[in-house]
Formats: C-alpha cells, sequence, structure tokens
C-alpha cells in the first residue's frame, strides 16, 4: 500500500468512526438513571405524590407505570412551550434532556401503578 | 430558591380543589370503544413521532377530562386525538373520564 493510498484509506474509515462514536455517546446519554431520577423528583411529589400516583388531587395524572417514552416526549413538549400548563411549564424549563430522561426512567419503573392500558376493558 | 417557588406555587394551585361533578361510567364504557384502537392495544406505538401511546385505564378524572378538552379545543397537538376531540361532547368526555378513571390493571 502505497502512502497515499494509506492516507486515504484512513479517510474513509474517519467518517464511519465519528459517526459511531457519536452513535456510542447519544446511546450513553440518552439512557436514564431511575436513581437519580428518583434523586430529582422531589418537586414532582408535590402533586403526583411520592409513589407517582397523584393521589393529592385528580387534575393532576398518574406518572407511575406510564409508558417511559410518553413520558419523555410529555416534559419535551413542556419544555418548548408545545403542551401548555402553567404550573408544568416552570418546572420543565429547569430541566436538562438528561434530567427528563432520569425522571421518565424513575416513574415508569417504580412499583404499584394504577395505570392500565384499555385491552378487554371495552364493551363489544 | 426558584424549585421552592414553584413548589409553593404548585401547592397554591393544587389547595382549591374542588369535586368535579362526573358522568356515567356505563355510558363511558360504551364510548371508549374508540380508544381501544390505540390505547387497548399493550405496547402499541404512536407511528410518528414514535413513542408509546400512554395508558389511560386508571388515570385520574380530572386530568382525563382536561386533557380531552384540550384536545378538543385544539391547545393539545396531536392530530388523531385533536379529531377524537372534537367528535366528542362535554358529556362524552365526563362519561369517557368517568369509566377510563374506574379501571384498574
Amino acid at each position: 500500500m502505497t502512502e497515499s493510498n494509506r492516507i486515504s484509506a484512513m479517510k474513509r474509515l474517519t467518517a464511519p468512526l465519528m459517526l459511531a462514536l457519536l452513535l456510542v455517546a447519544g446511546a450513553a446519554s440518552a439512557a436514564g438513571d431511575a436513581e437519580a431520577g428518583k434523586n430529582k423528583s422531589m418537586p414532582c411529589q408535590a402533586c403526583h405524590s411520592q409513589d407517582g400516583n397523584a393521589t393529592v388531587d385528580p387534575q393532576y395524572p398518574r406518572l407511575n407505570g406510564q409508558y417511559r417514552d410518553y413520558l419523555v416526549k410529555a416534559l419535551h413538549e413542556y419544555k418548548l412551550g408545545e403542551r401548555k400548563n402553567p404550573i408544568m411549564a416552570g418546572f420543565a424549563a429547569t430541566l436538562s434532556d438528561q434530567d427528563i430522561e432520569d425522571l421518565a426512567e424513575h416513574f415508569s419503573s417504580l412499583p404499584g401503578g394504577k395505570l392500565t392500558d384499555l385491552h378487554g376493558k371495552v364493551s363489544e | 430558591m426558584t424549585r421552592a417557588l414553584l413548589l409553593a406555587t404548585a401547592l397554591s394551585f393544587a389547595l382549591p380543589a374542588v369535586a368535579a361533578e362526573k358522568g356515567d361510567a356505563a355510558a363511558g364504557k360504551l364510548k371508549v370503544y374508540t380508544c381501544a384502537g390505540c390505547h387497548g392495544i399493550p405496547g402499541w406505538k404512536n407511528a410518528y413521532p414514535n413513542y408509546h401511546v400512554p395508558k389511560i385505564g386508571g388515570q385520574n378524572y380530572d386530568y382525563l377530562v382536561a386533557a380531552l378538552t384540550e384536545y378538543k379545543k385544539g391547545e393539545r397537538s396531536h392530530p388523531t386525538m385533536r379529531a377524537q376531540g372534537e367528535s366528542l361532547s362535554e358529556q362524552d368526555i365526563k362519561d369517557i373520564a368517568t369509566y377510563l378513571s374506574s379501571l384498574a390493571p
């Protein structure tokens, strides 16, 4: 292999390598940490309860056992102002992407959830 | 400091909670037939953006009424849910929320 061939081979490899590294980094930051989420969930508990079942007031949704990716989406929508709620806008504005992943992991993985899908629960 | 303020604000909203007048659970059970098309399939995903359709059985009554009313008024943006919300009367929304909130896993 000549010197110029080696250089062009290296160039061809650089882009895929960079991409792979970015993907790995992206996947790592996307994963939520339930324990970290628990530590960040203190403000949430005032309305959504410590166990996420929102037993304080029925205007607040239950979060315990809700799908993780739905919770992530909802928090991003509040943060971006796509979902409008004065209380949640204030909280979501303070959250980083990692905070959102951690909180969603925490609430979606809590035991004792009262939420269910509608499988078998409609009139035929 | 900011979080403490937000917490205080949230609590002040929580205090004057009024018991809402509920709908008819039996009527609601008939009206959720359409909902089950997406919310009734365990693990079903919204096509785009790709995320799980939320669990709504057992959800709190007032929240369900607020969510459906927001879709009806176009204040929440999901296309399918806006179309569904537009087709619902206030009574439909109360009946559906009454039935859904009565469910348990």
